[in-house]
């Protein structure tokens, strides 16, 4: 399944990215009040073409891109489902239906915190200090056969996985970290220094 | 005597972080365990005067393992060491019988002094 990193590092990047994910899910309880379910965080390698499928689901779901850079370098893509986020916007005392500025707010501010949150698993817990731009909004083109016709520079696509459910209404929300060749090694080195 | 100290959790890597954290000339006698019917097993075997607990696990999670603890009277000290810190998990934590809540990334100088607070130090 998942050439690009061994079971026990797997197992390592899982469990920092799972704290990482359960400080941003308690700053995130204690602005809307309410107890958030946090899943295990996946993390696969993705492919070009998972990576494209994934892009394709964008009449479900908003996505926004930001880039990073420091001792590790490249792009978190944020996607969160077009149902949760107004879900989370009544948990949250906005009107609803949101207007176009409130949810382009609401959808940055939460990608922030879940990118926020991944970013700060390297930087603190691996020493790989990196700096996170704002995110922006990210509409994937399509081409008139509805592909994803966007080209990605990256080859090697980490896909962190996180699940967050507020009340009863699923807010689902996937975090995709793609990084520069020369910082999978980084990071792959950092998480071996922890492993020895 | 040694004492029998269990370490429950499902990531190899949480495991490796609690035991380089704990006292080097502390004298334990530490079993693994990789979900929560492990970590009874553990308990019932003797292997858990104190039990360091996550509380996300497969098979049985870290709440069910405080609940069964707390039904059977087992005197286990149980100390929770847990990646999700929201306030909910804290109050149900302790309202189950842990001794202690710990927060993930695990602080050694945190653990060690809940060590000297149950007298195992």
């Amino acid at each position: 399944m998942n050439a690009l990193l061994s079971e026990a590092q797997r197992d390592a990047l899982q469990e920092l990215m799972n704290i990482s994910m359960g400080q941003a899910a308690n700053a995130l309880a204690r602005l809307i009040e309410t107890r958030i379910t946090l899943s295990i965080p996946r993390i696969v390698a993705a492919t070009p073409s998972e990576f494209a499928a994934l892009l394709s689901q964008h009449e479900e779901n908003w996505f926004t891109r930001q880039s990073f850079m420091g001792k590790v370098n490249g792009e978190a893509l944020t996607q969160l489902t077009k149902e949760g986020c107004e879900a989370l916007a009544v948990a949250m005392d906005y009107d609803v239906p949101l207007s176009d500025a409130s949810r382009k707010e609401l959808v940055l501010e939460l990608a922030n915190i879940l990118a926020g949150a991944c970013l700060t698993g390297f930087s603190e817990q691996l020493d790989l200090a990196t700096k996170l731009s704002m995110p922006t909004l990210y509409v994937p083109t399509v081409n008139s056969g509805e592909q994803v016709v966007e080209y990605f520079r990256w080859t090697s696509t980490l896909l962190l996985e996180v699940e967050f459910s507020v009340d009863a209404s699923l807010f689902d929300s996937k975090v995709i970290i793609c990084l520069e060749q020369r910082s999978v090694q980084t990071l792959l080195a950092s998480i071996n220094e922890l492993l020895e | 005597m040694a004492i029998p100290v269990t370490i429950a959790d499902d990531s190899a890597l949480s495991r490796k972080m609690i035991r380089r954290a704990l006292p080097a000339h502390w004298d334990a006698e530490i079993s693994e365990a990789t979900n929560g019917r492990e970590a009874i097993l553990a308990v019932e075997a003797g292997k858990a005067d104190v039990l360091f607990l996550d509380l996300q696990m497969p098979e049985m999670d870290g709440y069910q393992v405080l609940q069964t603890l707390k039904d059977h009277h087992e005197k286990t000290v149980v100390i929770v060491i847990s990646a999700d810190i929201q306030p909910e998990a804290v109050a149900l934590v302790n309202s189950l019988g842990a001794f202690r809540f710990l927060k993930k990334p695990l602080v050694a100088s945190e653990l060690q002094q809940t060590l000297t607070e149950v007298g195992l130090l």
